[in-house]
Protein backbone atom coordinates (compact mmCIF):
# COMPACT_ATOMS: atom_id res chain seq x y z
CA UNK A 1 0.00 0.00 0.00
CA UNK A 2 1.46 3.29 -1.05
CA UNK A 3 0.12 6.79 -1.11
CA UNK A 4 2.04 9.85 -2.07
CA UNK A 5 1.56 13.46 -1.17
CA UNK A 6 3.34 16.73 -1.07
CA UNK A 7 4.45 17.80 2.38
CA UNK A 8 5.40 21.45 2.50
CA UNK A 9 7.81 22.61 5.20
CA UNK A 10 4.93 24.07 7.19
CA UNK A 11 3.69 20.68 8.35
CA UNK A 12 1.95 20.89 11.67
CA UNK A 13 4.16 19.44 14.37
CA UNK A 14 2.85 15.92 14.95
CA UNK A 15 3.35 14.86 18.48
CA UNK A 16 4.81 11.45 18.79
CA UNK A 17 6.40 11.24 15.38
CA UNK A 18 9.06 8.59 15.36
CA UNK A 19 12.67 9.23 14.45
CA UNK A 20 14.00 6.11 12.81
CA UNK A 21 17.30 4.98 11.40
CA UNK A 22 17.61 2.88 8.29
CA UNK A 23 19.21 -0.24 9.75
CA UNK A 24 19.03 -2.36 6.66
CA UNK A 25 18.15 -2.25 2.99
CA UNK A 26 17.04 -5.44 1.24
CA UNK A 27 16.53 -5.64 -2.52
CA UNK A 28 14.87 -9.02 -2.79
CA UNK A 29 13.23 -8.66 -6.19
CA UNK A 30 13.96 -6.07 -8.88
CA UNK A 31 12.18 -2.79 -8.24
CA UNK A 32 11.06 -3.54 -4.70
CA UNK A 33 13.13 -2.37 -1.77
CA UNK A 34 12.59 -3.33 1.84
CA UNK A 35 13.72 -0.92 4.55
CA UNK A 36 14.49 -2.10 8.05
CA UNK A 37 13.85 0.81 10.45
CA UNK A 38 14.93 1.02 14.09
CA UNK A 39 15.24 3.65 16.76
CA UNK A 40 18.73 5.14 16.45
CA UNK A 41 19.65 3.98 19.95
CA UNK A 42 17.62 0.77 19.74
CA UNK A 43 14.56 0.05 21.87
CA UNK A 44 10.99 -1.05 21.39
CA UNK A 45 8.74 0.55 18.80
CA UNK A 46 4.97 0.91 19.29
CA UNK A 47 2.96 -2.26 18.72
CA UNK A 48 0.17 -2.08 16.16
CA UNK A 49 -2.72 -4.13 14.76
CA UNK A 50 -1.84 -6.17 11.66
CA UNK A 51 -2.42 -4.24 8.42
CA UNK A 52 -1.25 -0.89 9.88
CA UNK A 53 0.85 1.68 8.04
CA UNK A 54 3.18 4.52 8.88
CA UNK A 55 3.39 7.83 7.06
CA UNK A 56 7.03 8.39 6.15
CA UNK A 57 8.59 11.77 5.38
CA UNK A 58 10.13 11.36 1.94
CA UNK A 59 11.92 14.61 1.21
CA UNK A 60 9.25 17.08 0.17
CA UNK A 61 6.39 14.64 0.46
CA UNK A 62 4.88 12.05 2.75
CA UNK A 63 4.09 8.47 1.82
CA UNK A 64 2.04 5.85 3.64
CA UNK A 65 3.64 2.41 3.76
CA UNK A 66 2.27 -0.78 5.27
CA UNK A 67 4.25 -2.37 8.07
CA UNK A 68 4.90 -5.99 7.20
CA UNK A 69 5.47 -7.31 10.74
CA UNK A 70 2.80 -9.02 12.80
CA UNK A 71 2.40 -5.97 15.03
CA UNK A 72 3.60 -7.30 18.35
CA UNK A 73 6.11 -5.09 20.16
CA UNK A 74 9.51 -5.29 18.51
CA UNK A 75 12.61 -3.23 17.79
CA UNK A 76 12.21 -2.89 14.06
CA UNK A 77 9.64 -1.99 11.46
CA UNK A 78 9.88 -3.16 7.89
CA UNK A 79 8.30 -1.55 4.86
CA UNK A 80 8.58 -2.67 1.23
CA UNK A 81 8.45 -0.03 -1.44
CA UNK A 82 7.92 -0.55 -5.14
CA UNK A 83 9.85 1.93 -7.24
CA UNK A 84 7.35 3.84 -9.38
CA UNK A 85 9.40 5.68 -12.02
CA UNK A 86 6.31 7.66 -13.06
CA UNK A 87 5.23 8.37 -9.48
CA UNK A 88 5.50 11.57 -7.49
CA UNK A 89 9.02 10.85 -6.33
CA UNK A 90 8.34 9.38 -2.90
CA UNK A 91 9.31 5.87 -3.91
CA UNK A 92 12.46 7.18 -5.62
CA UNK A 93 13.36 8.91 -2.35
CA UNK A 94 13.00 5.64 -0.48
CA UNK A 95 15.09 3.86 -3.09
CA UNK A 96 17.90 6.38 -2.54
CA UNK A 97 18.02 5.79 1.23
CA UNK A 98 21.08 4.01 2.62
CA UNK A 99 21.91 2.31 5.88
CA UNK A 100 22.45 4.92 8.59
CA UNK A 101 20.06 7.52 7.10
CA UNK A 102 17.54 9.01 9.51
CA UNK A 103 13.87 9.29 8.57
CA UNK A 104 10.80 10.60 10.34
CA UNK A 105 7.60 8.58 10.44
CA UNK A 106 4.17 8.79 12.04
CA UNK A 107 3.22 6.31 14.69
CA UNK A 108 1.49 3.27 13.15
CA UNK A 109 -2.07 3.88 12.01
CA UNK A 110 -4.59 1.09 11.75
CA UNK A 111 -7.23 1.19 9.04
CA UNK A 112 -7.13 -2.40 7.81
CA UNK A 113 -7.09 -4.67 10.84
CA UNK A 114 -8.30 -8.28 10.87
CA UNK A 115 -11.71 -8.86 12.48
CA UNK A 116 -10.96 -10.73 15.69
CA UNK A 117 -14.23 -12.67 15.65
CA UNK A 118 -13.79 -13.98 12.09
CA UNK A 119 -13.95 -17.74 11.70
CA UNK A 120 -11.65 -17.66 8.67
CA UNK A 121 -9.63 -14.95 6.91
CA UNK A 122 -9.45 -14.92 3.11
CA UNK A 123 -6.53 -12.69 2.08
CA UNK A 124 -6.29 -11.45 -1.52
CA UNK A 125 -3.22 -9.52 -2.70
CA UNK A 126 -2.12 -8.12 -6.04
CA UNK A 127 1.46 -6.93 -6.61
CA UNK A 128 2.89 -4.68 -3.91
CA UNK A 129 -0.53 -4.96 -2.21
CA UNK A 130 1.08 -7.98 -0.58
CA UNK A 131 2.62 -5.79 2.14
CA UNK A 132 -0.36 -5.47 4.53
CA UNK A 133 -1.26 -9.09 3.75
CA UNK A 134 2.17 -10.23 4.89
CA UNK A 135 1.41 -8.54 8.20
CA UNK A 136 -2.01 -10.25 8.37
CA UNK A 137 -0.51 -13.64 7.48
CA UNK A 138 2.20 -13.35 10.11
CA UNK A 139 -0.33 -12.42 12.79
CA UNK A 140 -2.67 -15.22 11.69
CA UNK A 141 0.17 -17.75 11.99
CA UNK A 142 1.22 -16.36 15.34
CA UNK A 143 -2.28 -16.42 16.79
CA UNK A 144 -3.27 -19.65 14.99
CA UNK A 145 -6.09 -18.03 13.10
CA UNK A 146 -7.56 -19.84 10.13
CA UNK A 147 -6.53 -18.10 6.90
CA UNK A 148 -5.52 -18.50 3.27
CA UNK A 149 -3.71 -16.12 0.93
CA UNK A 150 -4.21 -15.69 -2.80
CA UNK A 151 -1.38 -13.65 -4.33
CA UNK A 152 -1.01 -12.42 -7.89
CA UNK A 153 2.47 -11.21 -8.82
CA UNK A 154 4.47 -10.58 -11.95
CA UNK A 155 6.61 -13.51 -13.13
CA UNK A 156 9.93 -13.38 -11.31
CA UNK A 157 8.95 -10.35 -9.24
CA UNK A 158 6.92 -11.74 -6.37
CA UNK A 159 7.85 -9.59 -3.39
CA UNK A 160 8.23 -11.69 -0.22
CA UNK A 161 7.31 -14.86 -2.11
CA UNK A 162 9.88 -17.17 -0.50
CA UNK A 163 9.16 -15.79 2.93
CA UNK A 164 5.43 -16.28 2.38
CA UNK A 165 5.92 -19.85 1.20
CA UNK A 166 7.78 -20.66 4.40
CA UNK A 167 5.25 -18.83 6.55
CA UNK A 168 2.01 -20.01 4.95
CA UNK A 169 2.82 -23.40 3.41
CA UNK A 170 -0.17 -24.64 1.45
CA UNK A 171 -2.29 -21.76 2.70
CA UNK A 172 -0.58 -19.64 0.03
CA UNK A 173 -1.51 -19.92 -3.63
CA UNK A 174 0.51 -17.66 -5.92
CA UNK A 175 -0.51 -16.76 -9.46
CA UNK A 176 1.29 -15.06 -12.31
CA UNK A 177 -1.81 -15.18 -14.53
CA UNK A 178 -4.57 -12.68 -13.79
CA UNK A 179 -7.41 -14.81 -15.23
CA UNK A 180 -6.32 -17.75 -13.06
CA UNK A 181 -6.10 -15.52 -10.01
CA UNK A 182 -9.56 -14.06 -10.59
CA UNK A 183 -11.03 -17.54 -11.12
CA UNK A 184 -9.49 -18.66 -7.82
CA UNK A 185 -10.82 -15.59 -6.02
CA UNK A 186 -14.30 -16.23 -7.38
CA UNK A 187 -14.17 -19.90 -6.38
CA UNK A 188 -13.10 -18.94 -2.87
CA UNK A 189 -15.83 -16.32 -2.52
CA UNK A 190 -18.38 -18.87 -3.72
CA UNK A 191 -17.71 -21.34 -0.93
CA UNK A 192 -16.30 -20.28 2.41
CA UNK A 193 -17.67 -20.89 5.91
CA UNK A 194 -20.11 -18.35 7.31
CA UNK A 195 -18.00 -16.14 9.54
CA UNK A 196 -15.26 -15.68 6.93
CA UNK A 197 -14.00 -12.16 6.24
CA UNK A 198 -12.22 -11.24 3.00
CA UNK A 199 -9.39 -8.68 2.81
CA UNK A 200 -8.03 -7.30 -0.44
CA UNK A 201 -5.13 -5.00 -1.25
CA UNK A 202 -3.81 -4.34 -4.73
CA UNK A 203 -4.62 -2.50 -7.93
CA UNK A 204 -8.06 -0.89 -8.20
CA UNK A 205 -9.42 -3.43 -10.71
CA UNK A 206 -8.60 -6.30 -8.34
CA UNK A 207 -10.33 -4.54 -5.45
CA UNK A 208 -13.33 -3.83 -7.66
CA UNK A 209 -13.48 -7.47 -8.75
CA UNK A 210 -13.43 -8.72 -5.17
CA UNK A 211 -16.06 -6.23 -4.01
CA UNK A 212 -18.40 -6.90 -6.92
CA UNK A 213 -18.01 -10.67 -6.88
CA UNK A 214 -18.47 -10.81 -3.11
CA UNK A 215 -21.66 -8.75 -3.33
CA UNK A 216 -22.97 -10.92 -6.16
CA UNK A 217 -22.30 -14.05 -4.09
CA UNK A 218 -24.19 -12.73 -1.07
CA UNK A 219 -21.34 -11.37 1.08
CA UNK A 220 -22.57 -8.49 3.25
CA UNK A 221 -20.28 -5.46 2.98
CA UNK A 222 -19.26 -5.94 6.62
CA UNK A 223 -17.36 -9.08 5.63
CA UNK A 224 -15.39 -7.34 2.84
CA UNK A 225 -12.34 -5.18 3.64
CA UNK A 226 -10.26 -3.30 1.08
CA UNK A 227 -7.03 -1.32 1.34
CA UNK A 228 -6.68 1.02 -1.61
CA UNK A 229 -3.76 2.83 -3.16
CA UNK A 230 -5.04 6.34 -2.66
CA UNK A 231 -3.47 7.54 -5.92
CA UNK A 232 -5.83 5.20 -7.79
CA UNK A 233 -9.11 6.62 -6.55
CA UNK A 234 -11.91 6.58 -9.07
CA UNK A 235 -13.99 9.65 -9.89
CA UNK A 236 -16.84 8.60 -7.60
CA UNK A 237 -20.59 9.15 -7.76
CA UNK A 238 -21.98 12.69 -7.58
CA UNK A 239 -23.66 13.76 -4.32
CA UNK A 240 -24.68 16.92 -2.48
CA UNK A 241 -22.97 18.30 0.60
CA UNK A 242 -25.45 20.03 2.89
CA UNK A 243 -23.80 22.58 5.18
CA UNK A 244 -25.78 22.39 8.38
CA UNK A 245 -24.81 25.78 9.78
CA UNK A 246 -25.27 27.93 6.71
CA UNK A 247 -27.98 25.75 5.22
CA UNK A 248 -26.30 25.91 1.83
CA UNK A 249 -26.11 22.99 -0.55
CA UNK A 250 -22.89 22.24 -2.42
CA UNK A 251 -23.09 19.84 -5.36
CA UNK A 252 -20.08 17.51 -5.64
CA UNK A 253 -19.87 16.20 -9.21
CA UNK A 254 -18.14 12.97 -10.17
CA UNK A 255 -14.43 13.68 -10.57
CA UNK A 256 -14.43 16.62 -8.13
CA UNK A 257 -13.41 16.05 -4.54
CA UNK A 258 -15.57 17.23 -1.67
CA UNK A 259 -12.66 19.43 -0.59
CA UNK A 260 -12.44 21.11 -3.99
CA UNK A 261 -16.22 21.57 -4.12
CA UNK A 262 -16.20 23.20 -0.68
CA UNK A 263 -13.33 25.50 -1.66
CA UNK A 264 -15.11 26.52 -4.83
CA UNK A 265 -18.17 27.33 -2.71
CA UNK A 266 -16.00 29.62 -0.58
CA UNK A 267 -15.63 27.31 2.42
CA UNK A 268 -12.05 27.13 3.65
CA UNK A 269 -11.02 23.74 5.01
CA UNK A 270 -7.49 23.17 6.33
CA UNK A 271 -5.65 20.64 4.21
CA UNK A 272 -2.19 19.46 3.32
CA UNK A 273 -1.87 16.28 1.36
CA UNK A 274 -5.17 16.18 -0.53
CA UNK A 275 -4.58 12.44 -0.76
CA UNK A 276 -6.23 11.09 2.36
CA UNK A 277 -3.07 10.57 4.35
CA UNK A 278 -2.28 13.51 6.61
CA UNK A 279 -5.50 13.96 8.57
CA UNK A 280 -5.72 17.75 8.17
CA UNK A 281 -8.97 18.01 6.25
CA UNK A 282 -11.24 16.17 8.67
CA UNK A 283 -14.80 17.50 8.58
CA UNK A 284 -17.56 16.54 11.05
CA UNK A 285 -20.57 14.73 9.59
CA UNK A 286 -24.07 15.17 11.01
CA UNK A 287 -26.03 12.79 8.82
CA UNK A 288 -25.66 10.65 5.75
CA UNK A 289 -23.19 7.79 5.40
CA UNK A 290 -19.64 8.76 4.42
CA UNK A 291 -17.84 6.69 1.80
CA UNK A 292 -14.42 6.56 3.43
CA UNK A 293 -11.54 6.38 0.96
CA UNK A 294 -8.73 7.81 3.10
CA UNK A 295 -5.84 6.08 4.81
CA UNK A 296 -6.07 8.18 7.94
CA UNK A 297 -9.17 7.31 9.96
CA UNK A 298 -9.07 4.17 12.08
CA UNK A 299 -11.73 1.51 11.61
CA UNK A 300 -13.48 2.65 14.76
CA UNK A 301 -13.52 6.21 13.49
CA UNK A 302 -14.85 5.04 10.14
CA UNK A 303 -17.56 2.96 11.74
CA UNK A 304 -18.67 5.92 13.86
CA UNK A 305 -19.40 7.75 10.59
CA UNK A 306 -19.26 11.16 12.25
CA UNK A 307 -16.26 12.54 10.38
CA UNK A 308 -14.91 12.42 6.86
CA UNK A 309 -11.57 13.25 5.24
CA UNK A 310 -13.00 15.54 2.59
CA UNK A 311 -10.01 15.48 0.21
CA UNK A 312 -10.74 11.92 -0.93
CA UNK A 313 -13.87 10.62 0.75
CA UNK A 314 -17.36 10.93 -0.62
CA UNK A 315 -20.90 9.92 0.31
CA UNK A 316 -22.80 6.66 0.12
CA UNK A 317 -26.08 8.56 0.30
CA UNK A 318 -27.24 11.25 -2.12
CA UNK A 319 -26.72 13.84 0.59
CA UNK A 320 -24.05 14.24 3.24
CA UNK A 321 -24.81 16.75 5.96
CA UNK A 322 -21.67 18.40 7.31
CA UNK A 323 -21.27 20.36 10.52
CA UNK A 324 -19.95 23.42 8.65
CA UNK B 1 -19.80 -2.96 25.90
CA UNK B 2 -21.37 -0.23 23.77
CA UNK B 3 -22.05 -2.23 20.65
CA UNK B 4 -23.13 -5.26 22.67
CA UNK B 5 -26.09 -3.50 24.18
CA UNK B 6 -28.77 -1.62 22.42
CA UNK B 7 -31.97 -0.28 23.77
CA UNK B 8 -35.29 -1.99 23.23
CA UNK B 9 -35.51 -3.03 19.57
CA UNK B 10 -38.03 -1.19 17.46
CA UNK B 11 -39.47 -3.67 15.02
CA UNK B 12 -40.75 -2.07 11.85
CA UNK B 13 -44.50 -2.14 11.38
CA UNK B 14 -43.91 -3.90 8.07
CA UNK B 15 -42.23 -7.24 7.80
CA UNK B 16 -38.97 -7.34 5.91
CA UNK B 17 -38.69 -9.20 2.61
CA UNK B 18 -36.03 -11.82 1.85
CA UNK B 19 -32.65 -10.32 0.99
CA UNK B 20 -32.32 -10.55 -2.82
CA UNK B 21 -28.57 -11.17 -2.45
CA UNK B 22 -29.11 -14.28 -0.29
CA UNK B 23 -27.76 -17.51 -1.77
CA UNK B 24 -29.31 -19.87 0.79
CA UNK B 25 -31.92 -19.05 3.39
CA UNK B 26 -33.05 -20.56 6.67
CA UNK B 27 -36.52 -19.49 7.78
CA UNK B 28 -37.62 -20.14 11.35
CA UNK B 29 -41.24 -19.55 12.35
CA UNK B 30 -42.47 -19.58 15.95
CA UNK B 31 -46.17 -20.24 16.57
CA UNK B 32 -48.95 -20.17 13.98
CA UNK B 33 -48.48 -16.50 13.06
CA UNK B 34 -44.74 -16.83 12.75
CA UNK B 35 -45.13 -19.89 10.53
CA UNK B 36 -47.60 -18.07 8.29
CA UNK B 37 -44.94 -15.40 7.74
CA UNK B 38 -42.19 -17.91 6.97
CA UNK B 39 -44.50 -19.57 4.43
CA UNK B 40 -44.97 -16.23 2.70
CA UNK B 41 -41.21 -15.58 2.79
CA UNK B 42 -40.49 -19.01 1.30
CA UNK B 43 -42.58 -18.05 -1.71
CA UNK B 44 -40.68 -14.76 -2.05
CA UNK B 45 -37.14 -16.14 -2.05
CA UNK B 46 -35.82 -15.88 -5.63
CA UNK B 47 -36.00 -19.14 -7.57
CA UNK B 48 -32.96 -21.36 -7.45
CA UNK B 49 -31.90 -20.36 -3.93
CA UNK B 50 -32.14 -23.25 -1.46
CA UNK B 51 -34.58 -22.51 1.36
CA UNK B 52 -35.08 -24.47 4.54
CA UNK B 53 -38.15 -23.77 6.68
CA UNK B 54 -38.29 -24.72 10.35
CA UNK B 55 -41.56 -24.52 12.27
CA UNK B 56 -41.52 -24.44 16.05
CA UNK B 57 -43.82 -23.68 18.97
CA UNK B 58 -41.16 -21.63 20.71
CA UNK B 59 -37.41 -21.09 20.86
CA UNK B 60 -36.66 -24.03 23.14
CA UNK B 61 -33.32 -25.78 23.56
CA UNK B 62 -33.90 -28.25 20.75
CA UNK B 63 -34.80 -25.56 18.22
CA UNK B 64 -31.80 -23.46 19.23
CA UNK B 65 -29.57 -26.55 18.92
CA UNK B 66 -30.79 -27.09 15.36
CA UNK B 67 -30.14 -23.43 14.60
CA UNK B 68 -26.62 -23.68 16.03
CA UNK B 69 -25.92 -26.74 13.88
CA UNK B 70 -27.21 -25.00 10.74
CA UNK B 71 -24.98 -21.98 11.41
CA UNK B 72 -21.96 -24.23 11.90
CA UNK B 73 -22.53 -25.74 8.47
CA UNK B 74 -23.46 -22.53 6.64
CA UNK B 75 -21.36 -20.82 3.96
CA UNK B 76 -21.08 -17.07 3.37
CA UNK B 77 -24.19 -15.95 1.46
CA UNK B 78 -26.50 -17.70 3.95
CA UNK B 79 -29.28 -15.67 5.53
CA UNK B 80 -31.46 -16.21 8.58
CA UNK B 81 -35.05 -14.98 8.83
CA UNK B 82 -36.99 -15.25 12.07
CA UNK B 83 -40.72 -14.74 12.61
CA UNK B 84 -42.79 -14.99 15.76
CA UNK B 85 -43.21 -13.49 19.23
CA UNK B 86 -40.43 -11.17 20.33
CA UNK B 87 -39.08 -13.42 23.08
CA UNK B 88 -38.55 -16.31 20.67
CA UNK B 89 -37.11 -14.11 17.94
CA UNK B 90 -34.70 -12.43 20.36
CA UNK B 91 -33.57 -15.77 21.81
CA UNK B 92 -32.88 -17.19 18.34
CA UNK B 93 -31.21 -14.00 17.15
CA UNK B 94 -28.95 -14.01 20.20
CA UNK B 95 -27.80 -17.55 19.40
CA UNK B 96 -27.01 -16.47 15.83
CA UNK B 97 -25.16 -13.30 16.87
CA UNK B 98 -23.09 -15.20 19.41
CA UNK B 99 -22.15 -17.66 16.65
CA UNK B 100 -20.79 -14.80 14.53
CA UNK B 101 -23.75 -14.16 12.23
CA UNK B 102 -23.93 -10.45 11.37
CA UNK B 103 -26.96 -8.21 11.75
CA UNK B 104 -26.84 -7.79 7.98
CA UNK B 105 -27.46 -11.55 7.67
CA UNK B 106 -30.55 -11.68 9.90
CA UNK B 107 -34.06 -10.35 9.27
CA UNK B 108 -36.84 -10.53 11.82
CA UNK B 109 -40.62 -10.20 11.90
CA UNK B 110 -42.12 -9.85 15.37
CA UNK B 111 -45.77 -10.82 15.74
CA UNK B 112 -46.20 -9.75 19.37
CA UNK B 113 -44.21 -8.19 22.17
CA UNK B 114 -46.41 -9.37 25.05
CA UNK B 115 -43.97 -11.93 26.39
CA UNK B 116 -40.50 -10.85 27.45
CA UNK B 117 -37.40 -12.67 28.53
CA UNK B 118 -35.81 -10.93 31.50
CA UNK B 119 -32.23 -11.61 32.48
CA UNK B 120 -31.38 -11.54 36.17
CA UNK B 121 -27.86 -10.21 36.74
CA UNK B 122 -27.92 -11.52 40.29
CA UNK B 123 -28.40 -15.24 39.56
CA UNK B 124 -28.05 -15.16 35.73
CA UNK B 125 -31.35 -16.95 35.17
CA UNK B 126 -33.69 -15.82 32.41
CA UNK B 127 -37.38 -15.50 33.24
CA UNK B 128 -40.24 -15.27 30.77
CA UNK B 129 -42.90 -12.78 31.78
CA UNK B 130 -45.79 -10.77 30.40
CA UNK B 131 -44.88 -7.81 32.62
CA UNK B 132 -44.48 -4.56 30.65
CA UNK B 133 -41.24 -2.59 30.45
CA UNK B 134 -40.82 -0.78 33.80
CA UNK B 135 -43.05 -3.43 35.38
CA UNK B 136 -41.98 -6.15 37.79
CA UNK B 137 -41.63 -9.92 37.71
CA UNK B 138 -40.32 -12.49 40.18
CA UNK B 139 -37.06 -14.10 39.02
CA UNK B 140 -37.53 -17.81 38.32
CA UNK B 141 -33.97 -18.44 39.44
CA UNK B 142 -33.63 -16.59 42.75
CA UNK B 143 -37.16 -15.29 43.42
CA UNK B 144 -35.95 -11.69 43.70
CA UNK B 145 -38.46 -9.13 42.49
CA UNK B 146 -37.03 -7.88 39.19
CA UNK B 147 -37.73 -4.51 37.64
CA UNK B 148 -37.96 -4.93 33.82
CA UNK B 149 -35.50 -2.37 32.59
CA UNK B 150 -35.92 -0.78 29.11
CA UNK B 151 -32.70 -2.31 27.89
CA UNK B 152 -32.23 -5.37 25.68
CA UNK B 153 -28.95 -7.22 25.48
CA UNK B 154 -28.43 -8.36 21.91
CA UNK B 155 -26.20 -11.23 22.83
CA UNK B 156 -28.42 -12.45 25.66
CA UNK B 157 -31.59 -11.76 23.66
CA UNK B 158 -33.28 -10.59 26.87
CA UNK B 159 -34.37 -7.53 28.77
CA UNK B 160 -32.22 -6.60 31.70
CA UNK B 161 -33.84 -7.04 35.10
CA UNK B 162 -32.61 -5.59 38.33
CA UNK B 163 -33.66 -5.98 41.90
CA UNK B 164 -36.83 -3.93 42.37
CA UNK B 165 -36.22 -3.21 46.06
CA UNK B 166 -32.49 -2.58 45.77
CA UNK B 167 -32.68 0.68 47.72
CA UNK B 168 -34.60 -0.90 50.58
CA UNK B 169 -32.00 -3.65 50.91
CA UNK B 170 -29.15 -1.22 50.71
S1 LIG C 1 -5.72 16.85 3.19
FE1 LIG C 1 -4.58 15.25 4.03
S2 LIG C 1 -6.09 13.82 4.60
FE2 LIG C 1 -7.15 15.27 3.47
Amino acid sequence: MTATLTAPGALRADDGRLVLEVAGVVDEVPGTRTLVLRRPGGGLLPAHPPGSHVVLDCGDRRNAYSLTGDGSPCEEYRVSVLLCPDGEGGSAFVHRLAVGDIVSASRPRSAFAPVSTARHHLLVAGGIGITPMLSHARAAVRWRRSFELLYRHRPGAGAHLDELRGLCGDRLTAYTSTPEMLAAVRAALADRPLGTHVYVCGPTPLIGFVEETAAELGWPGERVHAERFSADLDAGEPFTAVLARSGSRVPVPSGTSLLTALEQAGVAVPNLCRQGVCGECRVPVRSGRPLHRDLYLSETERAAGDAVMCCVSRSVDDELELDL
Amino acid sequence: MGAEHTSVPRWGSEWPAPDPSARTVLLVGFGARGCAITAAWAADVPAGRPVEVLAADDADESVLAVLTARIAGARVGWRLMLAGPEDDVLAARAVALRAGVLDAEIRCAVTSTDRKRVYCPHCRATTTTTAPVAGETPCEGCARRLHVYAHVSRRAGAYLGFMADAEEVA
